[in-house]
């Protein structure tokens, strides 16, 4: 009797599921939006319930900050910084769509140098680039001194007005609208562009039924990327416009330093965070970006 | 039960393996302390207003002390520096440079700094100008603590802050007769220009109204400051907290006046050859018969735990004659210094430097001016200021 010893059978190497190993690969990323993003906001949510003038997280909370924005005049920075925001949007949208246009569908080498250009300024510091716009707007600046020598014509002062911190709000956030434009464009496929010419389009029926809306997710993108960021802005109103508005980010600023308010610096903060996440979830509410970038069926 | 039943070899082994640990890191940890305290010994944090942080003043300090870490980071308002020690700062800085009265008022009271050696630094005082030490009157209380005992910083920097006039436009004399309620006069509208200095301001403002900051108001001045504040808001050309923006636009003729604006605004664009950029110290006003204001720093040692063994050196370092010189001519800003009294320091100033800050004029400037204080009612008043502000679009 031959007895065939049992060998164990080897065990399969460990795998791991591709859940498990996305979760650990993650795990960086998950700590530092943790400890970098969500505490210091939620730092900031409940200083905004701190009594005013106090600079300790440990008592009584108190809606009394709100109340306090709620009895003052402070909905007139949100409303001027939503304002100029939108305005900014619409702007850039007029401005850099046909310019996005052809740098996706009709310059070729032009394409790249235009981004070099706009990219390199963003080398710059924002605060730079808009004192050389005081250089060129203030009195007998390089507008002025150039009328008045070349055709004298004297003109007064061009800054500290709303118009100017439009121009300076463009001018600063126009990168943040171009790229994502150029990017939307170039999705658009032009053998679509194309059969619908053949078909007898015209160039207006071709922008409205194609290129609009297969670029969609980059007017969306670009749109909320500026808007975020301009509703926030706060060099162009104090630098250009002489303070001619105090946008909600002045305001803020103002309780954090002059006034010694933590508290109510931090409602404010909270309050506008939460109006800017509506508008944000809002706009995403109508576009569905899942949708437009194909990548699920429309029902 | 005892000890010794429980003890076998696994325990004994813990305890003995324990036991050389500790012993093996007790060096280590002893060394990790004695690091830090070289650390700090090799390292001086100063927060400051604009001007300590030149390189002009702080590499002479840089060469006397090798391998030296020195940071020095300006702020553009007193409670926002404070507010740094407040949020936890306290262990990060090492020096704090603010104007006098929140030294004595508010940090002494919180034990956001701690005293100096008055053994140290009274002979400096001692040498320092009238307004600063009197043989009579001692030190000025605002180096000093609110009983006298401690002395809480070292004075150096001053001048006048009132507001600064175009003379190529307004007289000084005019400017000097009728003072800051000659911002309200509706000829002048949308030609001066505002320095958004909320502290400044807001004293100005009550000036302005007839009444000193120093006191709570009654419902009928605070009705009075805000209806300065709306006119200021809306009569000024533009708004700025840039004060090299607004003299700019002095120079150009954008403007002709800046409400809020001293020696320390205006002193760089002199030193440039713009005379016509004149800071005005009012003759008269409602601040015990002053209607002028006067700052000077105080520099205090934070009440770090670990504070760098440097800080006083660092004090000590501003006094010399030609560090003295080096912070009143800080690139930023031109200020004259405590130290001028002496013969030494004041020979180092050539004529066109002494011009930059009014130096002909400067002693009747400060005699007339009162002492930059905190408000009582600031709260109010400034809510009513920003509320002023907001409203202007």
């Amino acid at each position: 009797m031959s007895a065939t010893p049992s060998v164990p059978a080897p065990k399969p190497p460990r795998e791991f599921s591709p859940a498990f190993f996305g979760t650990v690969c993650s795990l960086p990323f998950f700590l530092l939006m943790l400890f970098g993003f969500v505490a210091p906001l939620l730092c900031v949510v409940w200083f905004g319930f701190m009594p005013a003038k106090t600079f300790a997280l440990l008592q009584m909370p108190t809606f009394a900050n709100y109340e306090t924005i709620f009895n003052q005049t402070y909905f007139k920075s949100i409303l001027w910084s939503i304002g100029l925001a939108t305005v900014t949007v619409l702007t850039l949208l007029v401005i850099c769509y046909p310019l996005a246009f052809g740098m996706a569908k009709i310059f070729r080498g032009g394409a790249s140098f235009i981004t070099y250009a706009i990219a390199t300024s963003l080398f710059v510091s924002e605060n730079i680039r808009l004192f050389g716009w005081v250089i060129g707007f203030m009195k007998n600046g390089v507008v002025g001194g150039t009328l008045a020598k070349v055709f004298d014509v004297q003109i007064d002062s061009l800054l500290y007005n709303i118009p100017v911190i439009i121009l300076g709000m463009v001018y600063v956030y126009l990168p943040f609208m171009l790229f994502p434009l150029v990017l939307g464009l170039k999705m658009v496929p032009d053998q679509v562009r194309e059969a619908a010419f053949d078909l007898g389009a015209s160039r207006w029926q071709v922008f409205k039924k194609i290129d609009l809306p297969l670029s969609m997710p980059g007017v969306l993108i670009g749109s909320l990327l500026v808007f975020v960021l301009s509703v926030g802005a706060i060099s162009e109103a104090k630098i250009l416009g002489g303070q001619k508005v105090v946008t909600i980010a002045s305001d803020i600023e103002s309780e954090f330093t002059y006034a010694q308010n933590w508290p109510l610096g931090s409602a404010l903060s909270t309050l506008f965070i939460a109006l800017t996440t509506v508008v944000v979830f809002f706009a995403l509410g109508r576009f569905d970006l899942e949708k437009l970038l194909g990548k699920k069926r429309s029902e | 039960m005892n000890f010794s039943q429980h003890l076998n070899r696994r325990d004994f082994m813990k305890i003995a393996g324990g036991t050389a640990a500790g012993l093996a890191l007790s060096p280590l940890l002893s060394s990790s302390a004695f690091a830090a305290e070289a650390k700090r010994a090799k390292e001086l944090n100063i927060l400051c207003w604009e001007g300590y942080n030149s390189d002009n003043v702080l590499n002479p300090f840089r060469k006397l002390h090798k391998g030296i870490e020195l940071k020095a980071e300006s702020g553009t308002d007193d409670p926002s520096m404070i507010n740094k020690l407040r949020a936890g700062e306290l262990k990060v800085w090492d020096l704090i440079n603010l104007n006098q009265c929140w030294a004595r008022q508010q940090m002494w009271g919180e034990k956001l700094i701690k005293p100096l050696s008055k053994e140290r630094f009274t002979p400096y005082i001692e040498k320092m100008m009238p307004m600063f030490y009197n043989k009579t009157t001692g030190i000025n209380p605002f180096a000093l603590s609110p009983d006298g005992k401690e002395l809480i910083g070292m004075m150096q920097r001053f001048g006048p802050m009132n507001f600064v006039v175009n003379t190529k436009k307004i007289s000084i004399k005019l400017a000097e007769d009728e003072g800051l309620p000659m911002f309200l006069d509706p000829k002048l509208k949308n030609k001066f220009g505002l320095l958004a200095w909320d502290n400044w301001n807001v004293l100005h403002m009550c000036v302005a109204s007839g009444f000193t900051p120093y006191k709570m108001h009654t419902p009928e001045e605070v009705e009075t400051f805000k209806k300065t504040a709306q006119t200021l808001f809306t009569n000024a050309k533009m708004i700025s907290g840039d004060p090299a923006q607004l003299n700019q636009a002095l120079i150009n003729g954008e403007i002709d006046a800046i409400f809020s604006g001293g020696t320390y605004t205006c002193s760089v664009a002199r030193a440039e050859g713009f005379n016509e950029v004149y800071h005005i110290s009012p003759l008269r006003g409602p601040v015990n018969g002053k209607g002028s204001l006067q700052w000077f720093e105080v520099t205090s040692v934070v009440n770090n735990p670990d504070v760098s063994p440097l800080a006083e050196d660092f004090l000590e370092y501003v006094q010399q004659p030609d560090i003295c010189h080096t912070v009143a001519m800080a690139a930023a800003s031109h200020n004259p210094v405590s130290q001028m009294s002496q013969p030494d320091v004041f020979a180092k100033f050539k004529k066109e430097e002494l011009n930059c800050f009014q130096w002909e004029t400067l002693e009747a400037d400060m005699t007339r001016s009162a002492d930059y204080e905190t408000i009582p009612d600031n709260d109010l008043l400034t809510s009513i200021y920003n509320e002023a502000k907001r409203s202007r679009g």
